[in-house]
């Protein structure tokens, strides 16, 4: 079992290296970066992660042990990083590992989605402010790939 | 003898915690507690800012969600407001 929230930068080979063992023959990581982008207040230049740690991380444990139960992924990875991240930085790694590739995708995927609906971390934009561009109306656009 | 907690702590995040300016408030509760509903109103009618994020958020005591506000608030309580999440 791998969770992790933390506020220390993310390591993709770590998560790699987490999830691989002789004899799985499906490895499948996801990784969500920090997307430069723009609100109606100016351009986002960080991100600012927070959580209610004690109910994020049972949530996640939780999360983690029912993708592997469901997907017969064998193992997985739910790490999220918390504080202020500048642009391009890694705000998540999902990943899992099973004896093929279907498992590995669907426990990946399933774990990202239920990550954001479920888990109470929260992203808040800290922007540069600046030329302001007209959006029209339209459901709040994720600012990170995650 | 340590006299019993008179207070509740509200735990704000995100949105709820820029509307307040505040991440923690401490409020004194009558021995008999309030309703969540009672509180939450109380909540939307000192910091009027609030009172969109609310709408849309979920509530947790000591830990789990409040599926019935109608549920009692007592001393000693750790409450908090919990918007629309947003990890990833």
């Amino acid at each position: 079992m791998s969770v992790r929230l933390t506020r220390r930068p993310l390591s993709v080979s770590a998560a790699v290296a987490e999830l691989d063992r002789t004899g799985l023959g499906g490895v499948v990581v996801f990784v969500g970066r920090v997307r430069p982008d723009r609100s109606a207040r100016g351009r986002v230049v960080a991100l600012e992660y927070e959580a209610d740690l004690a109910m994020a991380r049972r949530q996640l444990a939780v999360l983690e042990r029912s993708a592997r139960r469901r997907f017969a992924a064998e193992r997985a990875v739910v790490w999220h990083r918390l504080g202020t991240l500048g642009v391009g930085e890694i705000s998540v790694i999902i990943g899992a590992a099973g004896a093929h590739r279907a498992p590995a995708f669907d426990a990946t995927r399933y774990l990202i989605e239920e990550l954001k609906r479920s888990v109470p971390i929260w992203k808040t934009d800290r922007v540069r402010p600046g030329r302001r561009r007209r959006r029209r109306p339209s459901p709040r656009r994720e600012r990170s790939s995650g | 003898m340590p006299s019993a907690p008179s207070v509740v702590r509200i735990h704000l995040f995100a949105a709820a915690r820029e509307a307040v300016g505040a991440s923690v408030l401490v409020w004194a509760l009558p021995a008999r507690g309030m309703p969540a509903e009672a509180l939450v109103r109380r909540l939307a009618a000192e910091h009027p800012k609030l009172r969109r994020t609310l709408r849309a958020s979920r509530f947790v005591r000591n830990g789990e969600y409040l599926s019935d506000l109608k549920a009692r608030i007592r001393p000693g309580d750790e409450f908090a407001v919990h918007p629309p999440y947003g990890g990833g």
